[in-house]
C-alpha cells in the first residue's frame, strides 16, 4: 500500500516536472515579446514591459488578411475532410462492397507518403488547373485524408451492426443512419483528427508558401518566416517572439478551453502525432 | 508515379466535387471559388486602368528576405516606386521565405511552367542556375543598352568577379557582403591594448586574444555552425594561401580543400579554441556571436557588415571595426544575393526585367538600400553620393567594409552549391568537435566533395 503511494508520488513529480519543461519555452516567448529587446538570454524578462514588438511586428506585415487566409484555409480544409471522409469510411468500412480492401489499401498508402515529395506534382497538376495562387489552390490536396478515412474506418467498423439495423427498422435511411448513429459514435475519432488537421495547416509553411504569391492569399507563417528566417546579421528575438505569440494565441486558447476533450479523445482514438 | 498522383488528386476532387453538390452542407468552398474568380477579375481591370492604350506587363519578382521585416516593405515600395516611373510594366514582388525556401520555390515555379521573370538569389547559386537552364546569360542585353559595359565596370569588382560562368554575365550585384571584424575598445583600453590598433596579422589575434580573455570574457569569437563555417573559412584559406588561391577554381568544377595552408587554417581555428584557449570551444551560432559581443562576452568577432546597425545601436562600449587580420596576406570573402534573370522569356519581359534590375542598382537607390539594410552598396559611384558620405561621416565604422571590398574574394563557389557546402561544412565540425584531425576532415572533404563535382566534368 505504501509502496503504491510512493509510486504514485513520483509519478506526479515527474508529470509536474514535464509539465514544467513543457512551460519553459512558452514563458520565455511570452516574456521576451512583450519586453523591450535586450541582448541578455534570460527565461524570465529583466527589462520593461513594452507592446512595442507587438506593435512593430503587427504592422510591419499584413497579419490581419494573414490571419483571415488562415482561419479560411483551416476552416474550409477541415470542412471538406469532414465531408469526404466520412463518406468515404463508410463506404470501406461498413457498405463492403466488391474491391473495398483494394481501394483501401491504395488511400492507406497514402499515409507513408510524406506531403513535401508532393510540393512539385501537386502544383504541376495546380498550374495545369489555373489554380495556382489561390486559396481553393493551396486547399485542394488536402480535400481528401487518408488519415481521417482510415481513423474513422476502424472506428466505424467496431460499431455493432445491430445499432445500425435498429435504426434502419425505425425507418432511418442512410443518410441518417451515418448521421444518427455512426457519427456520434465516432466523436473522438473526429475531435482528434480535427486537431491534427487544424494544427497541421495552422502551421503548414512551405506549400502556402509556394503555392501562393500575392500578400492576399498568403497565411500566418509566412508571415512568421520573414521574421524567424532573417538570420543573416543576428536573430532579433523580441520580433520572432511576438510574431510567434501573435500565431500561436488562438490555438494555445483553444487548448486550454478545450484541453480535457482532447485528452480524453486521444486516449479512446489512441493516436499520437 | 506521377499518373497515379494525379489519379488521385483527381480521386479526392470528384470525391469533394460529389460531397458538395450531394448534401449541400459544406458551402464553404464554392464561394472561396467565386471569390477567386472575382479577384481575377478585379485584378484584370486594375490593370486595364494602369494603361491607356496597351495592356501593362506583368512581371513576377520573387525576393528572399535575410535581414528582417523591414526589408519586405522596403523591396515592396522600391517596385512600387519602379511601376509608378513605368507604367507599361507591373511588377509583382512575391516574398520567397530565406535562400533555400527561394530555390525550392523557384524549382517548382519552373516545372509547374510559370517561373518568375527576375529573381534574387545567391551569388554562390549561378552555376546551378546556368546548367539547369533556370537563368540566362546577360551579355546580350549588356552590349544592347548603350552606357552597359559602363554600367557593368562600375561595379566593385569584388562583387562582380562572382557574377561570371564559364565568362558570361548570369547575374548582376544586389544585396551583398563581406566578413569584417568588430572590436570592443573598452575592453582593449581595460587591458591596455591601443584601441586605434586592431590586431593585423594570427599572431596579434592571438597575443591580444589571450590579454582580453579573462573569466568573463573571451577573446576571440568565430560562429561556427553548420551555413555560416564555410564563410568564415574561406576567409581563413584565402589568408593562408601562398598567391591568393581560393578553395575552388573560377569555373566552379573543382575544389581544393586538402591544401597544407588549408589544414593549417583549420588548425588555427582549433589553437584558438584548445590550445590558446582564448575562443569559446565548440559550436557557436551565426546570430548570437552578435549577441555575445553586445553582452561583453567576447572582445573580437568575425561577423558581417550587416550587423553594422545593430552593433552601432545597441553597444554600451566604444566599438570599432577592421579589415580580417591576415595569416600569409589579408583577404576576405564576400557573399550575398544577386539579381537573375529567367530563361525561356519572350523579348519584351527580357527587356523589362532589365530595365527594373537597372533602377534597382541605381547608384542613389544601391546607397539607401546599402544605409537601410547593412548590406554593402555595389557600385563605385554610389560612394560618391552625398547620402553615402553622410553615412560615413556619421559611422566611420561602416567604411572598413567598403575599403576591404579591394581584397576581397568570392565564398565558396561550385556547381552543385549547397551539396558542397553541407559536404565541408560537415567536415569542419568533425573537427572542431575532436572527431577528426583538421588534415582528416579536409581530406575527407576534398574527397566527398571530387566524387559530387565528378558529373560537372
Amino acid at each position: 500500500m505504501k509502496k503504491r503511494k510512493t509510486i504514485g508520488a513520483m509519478i506526479t513529480i515527474f508529470a509536474v516536472l514535464l509539465g514544467i519543461l513543457w512551460l519553459i519555452p512558452l514563458i520565455w516567448l511570452i516574456g521576451t515579446a512583450f519586453s523591450v529587446p535586450s541582448f541578455h538570454m534570460t527565461l524570465f524578462p529583466t527589462t520593461s514591459f513594452t507592446l512595442d514588438n507587438i506593435k512593430y511586428v503587427w504592422n510591419a506585415i499584413p497579419f490581419g488578411t494573414y490571419y483571415i487566409n488562415t482561419l479560411i484555409l483551416v476552416v474550409c480544409t477541415f470542412a471538406v475532410q469532414f465531408v469526404t471522409s466520412t463518406m468515404a469510411a463508410y463506404a470501406l468500412g461498413v457498405l463492403d462492397f466488391k474491391g473495398s480492401a483494394l481501394v483501401f489499401a491504395v488511400i492507406f498508402m497514402q499515409i507513408i507518403i510524406p506531403n513535401d515529395v508532393l510540393i512539385t506534382p501537386n502544383f504541376m497538376t495546380l498550374s495545369e488547373m489555373k489554380l495556382v495562387d489561390t486559396k481553393i489552390g493551396m486547399m485542394l490536396p488536402f480535400y481528401g485524408s487518408a488519415l481521417a478515412i482510415f481513423l474513422l474506418r476502424q472506428h466505424f467498423k467496431s460499431i455493432p451492426r445491430a445499432l445500425a439495423e435498429a435504426a434502419r427498422i425505425d425507418g432511418a435511411t442512410t443518410w441518417q443512419t451515418i448521421w444518427r448513429v455512426y457519427m456520434p459514435c465516432a466523436k473522438p475519432a473526429y475531435l482528434s483528427f480535427a486537431v491534427i488537421s487544424v494544427s497541421y495547416h495552422w502551421n503548414n509553411y512551405l506549400w502556402p508558401l509556394i503555392v501562393t504569391n500575392s500578400p492576399a492569399n498568403r497565411t500566418l507563417t509566412v508571415g512568421l518566416a520573414i521574421f524567424a528566417k532573417s538570420k543573416e546579421a543576428n536573430m532579433q528575438w523580441a520580433n520572432v517572439c511576438a510574431a510567434a505569440f501573435i500565431i500561436i494565441i488562438p490555438l494555445l486558447l483553444a487548448f486550454f478551453v478545450a484541453q480535457k476533450q482532447f485528452m480524453s479523445s486521444f486516449v479512446s482514438a489512441g493516436i499520437k502525432e | 508515379m506521377r499518373k497515379k498522383i494525379a489519379l488521385l488528386t483527381a480521386a479526392s476532387l470528384l470525391a469533394s466535387v460529389v460531397a458538395l453538390s450531394g448534401c449541400g452542407g459544406g458551402g464553404a468552398a464554392p464561394t472561396q471559388a467565386a471569390g477567386g474568380a472575382e479577384k481575377t477579375e478585379a485584378k484584370a481591370e486594375s490593370a486595364d486602368a494602369g494603361s491607356d492604350s496597351k495592356e501593362a506587363l506583368h512581371l513576377t519578382f520573387y525576393y528572399p528576405v535575410n535581414v528582417g521585416g523591414s526589408a519586405a516593405q522596403l523591396i515592396e515600395n522600391l517596385c512600387n516606386d519602379f511601376n509608378a516611373e513605368n507604367p507599361d510594366i507591373v511588377v509583382e514582388p512575391v516574398y520567397t521565405g530565406n535562400y533555400d525556401d527561394t530555390v525550392t520555390k523557384l524549382q517548382t515555379a519552373v516545372q509547374g511552367g510559370t517561373p518568375p521573370e527576375v529573381f534574387v538569389s545567391l551569388a554562390t547559386q549561378r552555376f546551378t542556375m546556368a546548367s539547369t537552364g533556370m537563368a540566362m546569360p546577360l551579355d546580350d542585353l549588356i552590349a544592347a543598352d548603350p552606357d552597359g559595359q559602363e554600367y557593368i565596370d562600375d561595379f566593385l569588382p569584388g562583387f562582380m568577379e562572382d557574377s561570371y560562368v564559364d565568362g558570361q554575365i548570369y547575374s548582376i550585384p544586389f544585396q551583398r557582403s563581406t566578413m569584417v571584424m568588430f572590436y570592443n575598445k573598452d575592453a582593449f583600453k581595460e587591458v591596455g591594448l591601443d584601441p586605434e590598433k586592431p590586431p593585423t596579422t594570427w599572431d596579434e589575434v592571438v597575443e591580444y586574444g589571450q590579454k582580453l580573455t579573462n573569466d568573463n570574457r573571451y577573446g576571440v569569437g568565430l560562429a561556427l555552425n553548420s551555413g555560416s563555417a564555410q564563410w568564415a573559412f574561406t576567409g581563413f584559406c584565402l589568408q593562408n594561401s601562398e598567391n591568393g588561391e581560393n578553395l575552388m577554381t573560377e569555373d566552379g568544377k573543382a575544389v581544393m580543400f586538402d591544401t597544407p595552408g588549408n589544414i593549417e587554417a583549420l588548425q588555427f581555428w582549433l589553437d584558438l579554441q584548445n590550445k590558446y584557449e582564448i575562443m569559446a570551444p565548440g559550436i557557436v551560432q551565426w546570430t548570437d556571436l552578435p549577441t555575445q559581443f553586445l553582452a561583453g562576452e567576447v572582445a573580437m568577432i568575425y561577423h558581417t557588415t550587416g550587423n553594422m546597425a545593430n552593433i552601432s545601436q545597441n553597444a554600451e562600449f566604444e566599438f570599432g571595426t577592421c579589415f580580417l587580420p591576415g595569416g600569409k596576406r589579408q583577404a576576405a570573402p564576400t557573399g550575398g544575393g544577386n539579381f537573375y534573370i529567367s530563361n525561356g522569356l519572350s523579348e519584351d519581359r527580357v527587356q523589362a526585367a532589365w530595365k527594373f534590375i537597372r533602377f534597382m542598382t541605381e547608384p542613389e537607390r544601391a546607397a539607401q538600400w546599402s544605409l537601410d539594410t547593412g548590406y554593402v552598396a555595389t557600385r563605385q559611384t554610389c560612394f560618391e553620393t552625398d547620402l553615402m558620405k553622410n553615412y560615413y561621416e556619421e559611422l566611420p565604422q561602416a567604411k572598413v567594409a567598403y575599403e576591404q571590398i579591394d581584397i576581397a574574394k568570392p565564398e565558396l563557389t561550385t556547381y552543385n552549391a549547397a551539396e558542397i557546402w553541407r559536404i565541408l561544412n560537415d567536415n569542419i565540425q568533425s573537427a572542431v568537435v575532436g572527431d577528426a584531425t583538421p588534415e582528416e576532415a579536409l581530406k575527407a572533404a576534398q574527397e566527398q566533395a571530387t566524387e559530387v563535382l565528378a558529373e560537372y566534368q
